[in-house]
């Protein structure tokens, strides 16, 4: 999530009017992008997009197809799947972050898309501790207590800690049931297999 | 509360809080998995569930040495994730109940994941309210992916431990990394055991649990 700049869904649907419909529920609390194919979705695709609704059946490229050049591409936005019918596969594996049944209705889209924000924040708070974390080792390793006790850099990163850890312990969304649990841990990226 | 005392015998340890995670550091060859092990075994005797991760030994080693430990033991109330990445991603049920899930190598963040959580619901469904957790080791994981990588699946999986009241217990080479590293990963956890190799055999410490870090002490 870029801060807190209002979040952007990327809808990718090949129907225009399912498409439209899509984008009426969400434009009053989202900035919504429209692309009627994969490649058309892969165009309008940047760091800026949080969220992409994408529809697993298209001409062209498809859905399974798009979410592999997005993983590829590094960008760390989360994909909700649009199926025809309850995947009788696990969607985990795949690499979609979470999955939505034809026809959707605008509550079910609305939680699907505040569920996946939670999970970035969740992610972005994790790495923003990870990085004081970071700081906070090499400080120690380089000062004594004593100067630790009267450096200011060290008082303000110490704090901060603490309430990044209350945030966190508060934004549940990253690992609150088994789905956000798993794809947290798939954000944290697999190591290739040589 | 998880009372360790049985296992070693320390003021701090008489009384964890469900849902703590703790780091398990000292050199190579100071039983550090061992501990681990035996502090999983004594809630197995009191009929907790016990989920074993490991990095280095086959699941049925695990599970053979797991029932030298609990004579009496509840097989369906053991599972282990085993990333020794003797075959793909799969899962089994043994002959005695306990429930593996096998991952295809240690850096599988992903499986780990389906793997804890499947092992998680497998314990659930047989009776197991309560429960601990070994990863034996993170050295093995910090040979395949980074820092970063392995503090925040540390940070993660003692948060999902700690939703699930399970008492997380993790091993770690000290030898084998940086003391920033240490200092680094250390920092996901709500404790630490070390243990060292003093003049008279092993001693052991416990930092972060409650209130100043402990004397050092013989184990």
């Amino acid at each position: 999530m870029t801060g807190s700049e209002t979040p952007v869904v990327l809808i990718v649907e090949d129907e225009p009017d399912v498409a439209e419909t899509y984008n009426l529920w969400l434009a009053d609390e989202y900035e919504v992008r429209m692309a009627e194919s994969g490649d058309e979705g892969l165009s309008k695709l940047d760091e800026d997009v949080d969220v992409v609704l994408l529809d697993r059946m298209m001409p062209g490229l498809s859905g399974d197809e798009v979410l592999d050049r997005i993983r590829e591409s590094g960008l760390d936005c989360r994909v909700a799947m649009v199926t025809a019918v309850e995947p009788d596969f696990d969607i985990l594996e795949m690499g979609f972050d979470a999955y939505l049944c034809k026809p959707i209705r605008s509550d079910q889209l609305h939680e699907t898309v505040e569920n996946l924000l939670e999970r970035s924040t969740y992610d972005d708070l994790l790495q923003e501790y990870y990085s004081l974390v970071e700081k906070q080792a090499t400080l120690e390793a380089t000062k004594s207590s004593a100067e630790l006790a009267d450096n200011d850099e060290y008082q303000n990163l110490q704090a901060r800690m603490g309430d990044l850890q209350t945030d966190l312990s508060e934004t549940l969304g990253g690992i609150e049931d088994d789905e956000d649990f798993i794809a947290t841990l798939r954000g944290l990226g697999d190591v290739e297999e040589q | 509360m998880y009372d360790l005392t049985g296992v070693l015998d320390f003021e701090e340890l008489s009384a964890v809080r469900p849902g703590s995670s703790i780091l398990i550091a000292g050199p190579a060859m100071t039983g550090k998995e061992d501990l681990a092990l035996e502090m999983l075994a004594d809630g197995s005797r009191q009929g907790q569930g016990a989920l074993v991760f490991t990095t280095g030994d086959r699941a049925e080693n695990v599970i053979s040495d797991y029932r030298e430990r609990v004579p009496d033991l509840d097989e369906s109330k053991l599972a282990v994730v085993d990333c020794r990445g003797e075959s793909s991603r799969s899962s089994e049920r043994t002959p005695g109940g306990s429930f593996v899930y096998h991952l295809s190598s240690p850096g599988e963040i992903t499986g780990m994941g389906i793997g804890i959580t499947n092992c998680l619901e497998s314990l659930a469904n047989s009776g197991a309210e309560s429960g601990r957790f070994a990863f034996t080791s993170l050295s093995t994981v910090l040979t395949y992916t980074d820092q970063k990588t392995v503090f925040k699946l540390c940070y993660v999986l003692s948060s999902k431990f700690d939703t699930a009241d399970y008492l997380g217990l993790f091993t770690i080479d000290s030898g084998a990394h940086d003391d920033q590293t240490l200092q680094v990963i250390k920092q996901a956890f709500d404790g630490m055991i070390e243990i060292r190799e003093g003049e008279d055999g092993r001693e052991a410490r416990v930092l972060g649990l409650a209130g100043q870090p402990s004397d050092w002490q013989p184990i």
